[in-house]
This record gives C-alpha cells, sequence and structure tokens, in this order.
C-alpha cells in the first residue's frame, strides 16, 4: 500500500489540509466555550429550586442525549431555515456542537457538584455562610478537581465530533479529505491525512489535560 | 440558652423525636447519650437547625427555631457544630479552614482574622500546622482544627456530635483535653459522647435517650453509677463491658 500511496498528492493538499486543520481547531475551540457556558448554565437549572427550570434543563439534556448528533446537525441545518432564520453552514454546525457539548457538560459539571460529600456542605451551612458562599468557597473548588478530566475528554471527543459538520459542507478536516477524494479519487490519501491530522490534535491536547489537572485539583492529593 | 418544648420530629413515618423537654442554661455543659438511632444526633442537629422538626417549639439565644421567617444564618454562625467526620474543607489549609467563616460572614479583614485563627490553632494546641492541609493531619489534629473553626466565630454555644468515635483510640485524649478546657471556661456545650470519664470530670448533667424519647437525666456521677431507669442501666453496663 505504501508504494501505491501518492505522497506528492498529500504535499499537493497540504495548505487545503492546513485550512482544514485550522478551521476544525477555532470551531472546537468556538464550540467549546460556548458548549461550557450553556453547559453550566443547564447544569445550574437542572440543580435549581424552581421545578420549570429543572424540567427544562431535564428536557433539554435528555433530547440531546438520546439523539444522535449528526440528526442534531440536520435539524438545525433543514429545521432553521423553516423557521424563517438564515443561517450560515459556519454558524449552524457550530449552534449544534454547543448545544450538543452543553448538554454532555451539563452532566458532567453536575457530577462533580453532587460528588462533594454533604458534610462539606453542612459544615458550610453550620458556620452560616450563604448558599452563594458555599458554592464559591467550598462546592465549586472541589468539584473543579473532579470535573477538570471528564471535560478534557468532552473537548476530545467535541474535535472529534466537528468532523460532521463536513455533512453540511463547513470546510473543516473531514471536508478536506472529502475534496481530495472527489477531485482526485484518492480516499486512502485524503483520509489518511486526515486522521493523522486529528491524531496530531489529539497529541495536543493529550498534555494539556494532564497540565491542568496538576493546576486545578485541590492539594488534597500532594 | 436553648429550650425545647414538645419537640417531635419524624423522618417520614419514622418517629425520631418524641415530646422532647429540655432546658439548657447558658454555661451548662450537658452530654447526651443512648443506643444508636436513639436520636440524640437528631436532637442536637436540630439546635442550629441542620434539621427541621414538624411539631413544638424550641428556643436558641432567645430565637424561635419553629418560626421559619427567622434569620438562621445569623443564628448559625452564634453556634459552632463540630462533626463526627470533622468535615474540614479539604482543599484549604488549618488555617483557612479557620478563617473562612470570619472572614465571609463575620465580615473581618484577613489580617485580623488571620490573627485570630492563628490565636484559635494555638489554643487547640496547633500553632505549628497553620498552613497543613487536611489530608497531612492525623484524625485528632483535624478535629481540634475542626473545634478551633468553630471558636474562631465566639459562639455562645457549641455542639459537638460524637466528636471522637471516628477516631484511634490514642488520639480521643489530645481532642477531649480541648473540650475540657473549653468547659472548664465555661463554654455553653452539648455533646454527644459516650466518654464517660468526660461526662464524669465536666458534664453538669447527663441525658439519657432512647428511641426518640428523653428517658433520663441526672448528674454524671448519679446516672453512670446508679441510673434510675432499667434501660439506662442496660446501656451503661453495656459500655462499660464494650
Amino acid at each position: 500500500m505504501i508504494t501505491n500511496f501518492n505522497f506528492r498528492v498529500v504535499w499537493e493538499y497540504m495548505p487545503l489540509f492546513m485550512q482544514g486543520l485550522r478551521n476544525t481547531f477555532l470551531i472546537s475551540l468556538v464550540s467549546l466555550i460556548l458548549a461550557l457556558a450553556v453547559g453550566i448554565i443547564a447544569c445550574g437549572c437542572r440543580l435549581s429550586r424552581w421545578k420549570l427550570l429543572r424540567g427544562l434543563a431535564i428536557a433539554y439534556i435528555e433530547s440531546i442525549r438520546s439523539t444522535p448528533l449528526l440528526v442534531q446537525i440536520y435539524f438545525f441545518y433543514f429545521g432553521l431555515p423553516t423557521l424563517g432564520l438564515r443561517v450560515p453552514e459556519l454558524e449552524t454546525g457550530i449552534i449544534a456542537l454547543m448545544l450538543n457539548s452543553g448538554a454532555y457538560i451539563a452532566e458532567i459539571v453536575r457530577a462533580g457538584i453532587t460528588s462533594v460529600s454533604s458534610g462539606q456542605i453542612e459544615a458550610g451551612i453550620s458556620s452560616g455562610l450563604s448558599y452563594f458562599q458555599r458554592m464559591r468557597f467550598i462546592i465549586l473548588p472541589q468539584a473543579l478537581g473532579v470535573t477538570v478530566p471528564p471535560l478534557l475528554g468532552q473537548a476530545i471527543v467535541l474535535v472529534k465530533d466537528s468532523a460532521l459538520l463536513s455533512l453540511i459542507s463547513v470546510m473543516e478536516l473531514t471536508r478536506c479529505g472529502q475534496e481530495l477524494t472527489s477531485e482526485r479519487f484518492m480516499p486512502a490519501e485524503g483520509f489518511l491525512t486526515v486522521a493523522v491530522l486529528y491524531l496530531c490534535i489529539y497529541y495536543c491536547l493529550k498534555p494539556l489535560a494532564g497540565w491542568a489537572q496538576k493546576k486545578l485539583i485541590f492539594r488534597e492529593a500532594y | 440558652m436553648i429550650e425545647f418544648k414538645n419537640v417531635n420530629k419524624w423522618f417520614g413515618k419514622l418517629h425520631v423525636l418524641r415530646d422532647i423537654n429540655l432546658e439548657v442554661p447558658a454555661g451548662e455543659v450537658l452530654v447526651i447519650c443512648g443506643p444508636s438511632g436513639s436520636g440524640k444526633s437528631t436532637l442536637i442537629r436540630c439546635i442550629n437547625r441542620l434539621e427541621k422538626f414538624q411539631k413544638g417549639e424550641l428556643y436558641v439565644d432567645g430565637q424561635p427555631l419553629h418560626d421559619h421567617s427567622i434569620n438562621l444564618t445569623k443564628l448559625r454562625a452564634d453556634i459552632g457544630f463540630v462533626f463526627q467526620q470533622f468535615h474540614l474543607y479539604p482543599h484549604m489549609t488549618a488555617l483557612q479552614n479557620v478563617t473562612l467563616a470570619p472572614i465571609n460572614v463575620r465580615k473581618m479583614n484577613r489580617d485580623e482574622a488571620e490573627e485570630l485563627g492563628r490565636r484559635m490553632l494555638a489554643r487547640v494546641g496547633l500553632s505549628d500546622k497553620a498552613d497543613a492541609y487536611p489530608a497531612q493531619l492525623s484524625g485528632g489534629q483535624q478535629q481540634r482544627v475542626a473545634i478551633a473553626r468553630g471558636l474562631a466565630m465566639s459562639p455562645k454555644i457549641m455542639l459537638f456530635d460524637e466528636p471522637t468515635s471516628a477516631l484511634d483510640p490514642e488520639m480521643i485524649g489530645e481532642v477531649l483535653d480541648v473540650m475540657i478546657q473549653l468547659a472548664e471556661e465555661g463554654m455553653t456545650m452539648c455533646v454527644v459522647t459516650h466518654e464517660m470519664g468526660f461526662a464524669r470530670q465536666v458534664a453538669h448533667r447527663v441525658i439519657f435517650m432512647d428511641e426518640g424519647q428523653l428517658v433520663e437525666t441526672g448528674k454524671p456521677d448519679a446516672f453512670f453509677d446508679n441510673p434510675e431507669t432499667e434501660r439506662a442501666a442496660q446501656f451503661i453496663s453495656k459500655i462499660l463491658t464494650h
């Protein structure tokens, strides 16, 4: 296979791949930041005292987690225009990724918060700390330690999920592989290159996960 | 200081406190004992309203706890609570554990609070552990930090829920010593414990609970040597032979 592998074509398409790589990176980054915001808000609602907010949050989280991402992407891609909203492909894709990851992040954050023992909360209550003070000084710092590793896992999933945006013709990394394939009929060259580039992103994110874990997890472990 | 009037509490169908009548004057050291599940922890957890109760009246420092409109946060700030499992904040140093509430509830400035915190840690014999994290401390040391954390709020009442039950035997003494010193300084204390030595030395009164009822009240020596009720006698013989 190696003998048949056409490195020249890969090299020729390298500027396109680099552009795809950059786009995948930017799409993932923007979606992740938005998803974090959505996830934290949804988690806040999920844990809220008010039934209505809780119900809305559960409906959102469960409907996202029970349907395929591809279906969600198509839902926004074909659904938004029927509502009279003309949103470009890229933004549609980012909205879909944001809402999808947001639901998972909401559950990750919730798991972190509920993992803080009730004794910690009672200690805070007994000292006369208010709900927000307990959140800020006692619960969130401890929840963060438990939350960071699965959040970075979700970030890596998000990068891979962004490949599905190729199906609504967003010019990201996978789409570049498709271009090469359709223009030159060389799927091996196209998709193998794409795969290697995803691997590169993964290995850039992995040490980041380790670093963040060291920085953010509370000191008890040391 | 604390007054229970016909307090009743249910967990679902389980009747955990039955018609509790009890008065604790300021400066009294009260020891509460009884078999597990007798409601003694629930009783002291009612005093700072970690537990709600359904019927009866409870006054703490003049405040009616059965009235749901009172400012609980303020009341709780004036009551120290020491847990069986310490519940120190694991991500904070001993000093930060002690100063968190003075800074955020009493609105003390940081320097003042740290000065106070160090004084409180010295009081429990842990001046050298101010910068240690809970995981670096022994159980006895953690519990003493927890006591210092309570004391830093200059509480009117200190509540102890089995403060030595989670400790290795050789660490019980160091915690009891701090509590004895506190009792001798005139702190109002309610202590759920089976430490008879502590009860005999500093308690003004012992109450015995069983199945949610206050079965017997007495002076420590009289209670442990000549209990009036059969149930208390049984219990005491068990903790003695144990």
